[in-house]
């Protein structure tokens, strides 16, 4: 009851300062499973396209949360489990050198402090041990395992999210040891999308300060793989990092707008990369509709 | 049946205002709905025919709308009447801030402009402090807000940023908030009846607004196809193409006439006589469509459509600043008139 009020209140105010707005663009909003992504400038994304979807999709769609920063207070935590029915994800593991100052929970490498480079992929296809359907009911367990090959069998890659660099140090038998499947960020999503729900992801996994959105991490390829039924539909939320820059704590009342554009699927055999850039580009394509 | 009014109290003359033009907006909106069933059954008429009715009962809409609002601000007292506005200035100020572009080191003189010269601005008017409600704005907020955007340390188009959002701020507050403030005049034996005053305004320059539109609409110029002789002289070329493909001297003038003479006709709800009313009106409209005139060239300069949310420009919905930025721009310069005229 009271979170409902909470809901009600907040999705006033949110109506207040920002509009608001929903665009379907390349979709009617439905009651399918679907992985909405979208572009990543500011903490109050999570609070904005929770805003924008209609009431009945609301109920059946849970956006993902930082468990840094959306659950450090009691408060913050009530709300985002019980108003936006979110999925907790880990960011920015614990840094391996002390000497880096954990001010800001941006997800650096541990050890090389440059961006990786893109990759070769290795001949050895990572793609073949899961193409095994996942049976929507399956225990989670199971599809974890499948989850931890990509991350491991390929160190030097972004990390993901990245609380496995431990895991990426020792490549070759770690895995699914317990340490590193208590580390893998994804596990919540597919346990989410397991259930039947929606979910809202950044595959940016950090804040962009540019308005450019950064490269796509790997999560998202590894949904698309694990559930090739679930829509995936790219959104583009506009405005909103003017609404509360990085450091502010006043909102100023901007109108904003969140785009769904044309779902997009993972094609037949195509590789991580290009598949990531393509959902990437799909996003940026919404800021000029 | 003109003495039987006189003699009603003011409240009573204020609700037969509004029964009356509840009355005449009711009769124009179901004869506008009827003639749209009829074209959903069987079209008898063109395609831009058809979007031309959308555009007018849009139009239909928004004057219900207001009309709703005022009979609701007036029932329910001038405290009400004074939130609404403030209310409508913050809805304008929103739309017009998201249009230009502001940065970082903007963000807090946003939160002065939002959440302190507003309310207090509109504080001052429902409190009836005139002589600080008329310098408020032009010359402490004109000082206060560079101030703040100095603090932030970013010179980045300083000049033009500020310029935007004071502009912003005169516009969407400043001239807003002098709509609730004629609610305050007193005229000498015009007591309880300054609902009347705030109506003769806004129903005068939407009246203009209206006939320049409508004009535009019907009589739009185009070299190769010359309309009927008659109505040539109103087929004018547009005289600044490059801010407004309708505006020309010749609608104009027409628009002006018009409202001015209903003005004019409606001077015995107002304190003026006749001539006075059809000079008031007259301010109040010139005024006004300039006024949306120059919001027209700053849409230009952003490259839209109209204000308003992104994209809404291609479905035809406009935003809010398009249906009262003339209000904005009248009601000042009315209330000053009116103020030094008749010395009230």
């Amino acid at each position: 009851m009271l979170a409902k009020l909470t809901g009600w209140l907040l999705l006033g105010v949110v109506r207040l300062l920002t509009g608001a707005q929903a665009r379907w663009y390349g979709c009617p909003p439905k009651a399918e499973q679907r992985i909405y992504f979208a572009n990543h400038q500011s903490h109050a994304d999570l609070v904005m396209i929770w805003a924008a979807l209609p009431e009945e999709l609301r109920s059946i769609t849970r956006p993902i949360a930082a468990r840094d920063y959306w659950a450090n207070t009691p408060f913050k935590r009530w709300i985002t489990t019980e108003v936006f029915n979110a999925v907790y994800v880990e960011r920015g593991g614990a840094p391996v050198v002390p000497s880096a100052p954990a001010a800001s929970a941006s997800t650096k490498p541990a050890v090389p402090t440059l961006i990786p480079t893109e990759r070769i992929e290795p001949s050895m296809d990572p793609i073949e041990p899961f193409m095994i359907q996942v049976p929507p009911p399956a225990p989670a367990a199971f599809a974890v395992k499948a989850v931890q090959l990509p991350l491991i069998a390929l160190p030097g890659t972004e990390p993901d999210a990245s609380a496995s660099s431990a895991a990426t140090a020792t490549a070759s038998d770690a895995i699914a040891s317990p340490a590193a499947e208590a580390a893998d960020p994804l596990a919540p999503l597919i346990e989410a999308l397991t259930s039947g729900d929606s979910i809202i992801i950044f595959p940016e996994g950090t804040r962009g300060h540019t308005g450019e959105p950064q490269k796509f991490k790997s999560g998202l390829f590894t949904l698309a793989q694990l559930f090739p039924d679930v829509v995936l539909v790219p959104a583009w939320i506009d405005n909103i990092q003017r609404v509360m820059p990085k450091g502010e704590v006043v909102p100023v009342p901007i109108l904003c707008s969140v785009t769904f554009g044309a779902p997009i699927r993972l094609e037949e055999g195509e590789e991580r990369r290009p598949f990531l850039d393509r959902a990437r580009d799909a996003v940026v394509a919404l800021r000029s509709v | 049946m003109n003495q039987f009014l006189r003699d009603l109290s003011p409240a009573h003359q204020v609700a037969a205002l509004f029964l009356l033009v509840f009355g005449v907006l009711a009769i124009v909106s179901t004869v506008t709905f009827l003639i749209s069933l009829r074209e959903r059954r069987n079209a008898m008429h063109s395609e831009s025919w058809r979007r031309e009715l959308k555009v007018f009962q849009q139009l239909l809409s928004t004057t219900w709308f207001m009309v709703v609002m005022f009979w609701i601000g007036w029932a329910l007292g001038e405290g009400v009447a004074t939130l609404l506005f403030a209310l409508i200035s913050f809805l304008a100020l929103r739309e017009f801030i998201t249009l230009s572009p502001t940065r970082r080191g903007d963000h807090r003189s946003l939160i002065l402009a939002f959440f302190v010269v507003l309310p207090i601005q509109f504080i001052l008017v429902a409190t009836a402090r005139f002589d600080l409600f008329t310098v408020f704005i032009p010359v402490y907020v004109f000082l206060a807000i560079p101030v703040v955007s100095a603090l932030s340390n970013d010179p980045h188009q300083f000049l033009e940023r500020n310029a935007k959002l004071q502009w912003g701020i005169t516009v969407c507050v400043y001239g807003m908030s002098h709509v609730p403030a004629l609610l305050l005049l007193s005229f000498p034996g015009f007591e309880g009846k300054s609902a009347f005053l705030v109506f003769f305004l806004v129903f005068v320059v939407q009246t203009c607004m209206v006939v320049q539109h409508l004009i535009a609409r019907r009589f739009a110029y185009s070299p190769l196809d010359a309309g009927p002789r008659m109505w040539r002289w109103l087929q004018r070329e547009p005289f600044a193409p490059n801010v407004s493909r309708s505006f020309n001297w010749v609608s104009w003038a027409v628009g002006m006439a018009i409202a001015s003479v209903v003005g004019a006709l409606m001077s015995f709800i107002t304190p003026f006589g006749y001539g006075q009313a059809l000079a008031m009106s007259l301010i109040a409209c010139v005024a006004g469509s300039m006024g949306h005139l120059v919001m027209k060239a700053l849409k230009r300069d952003r490259g839209i459509p109209n204000w308003g949310p992104k994209g809404m420009g291609v479905t035809g919905a406009n935003g809010l600043l398009d249906r009262v930025d003339a209000l904005c721009f009248a009601a000042p310069v009315f209330f000053h008139s009116v103020r030094w005229y008749f010395g009230v």
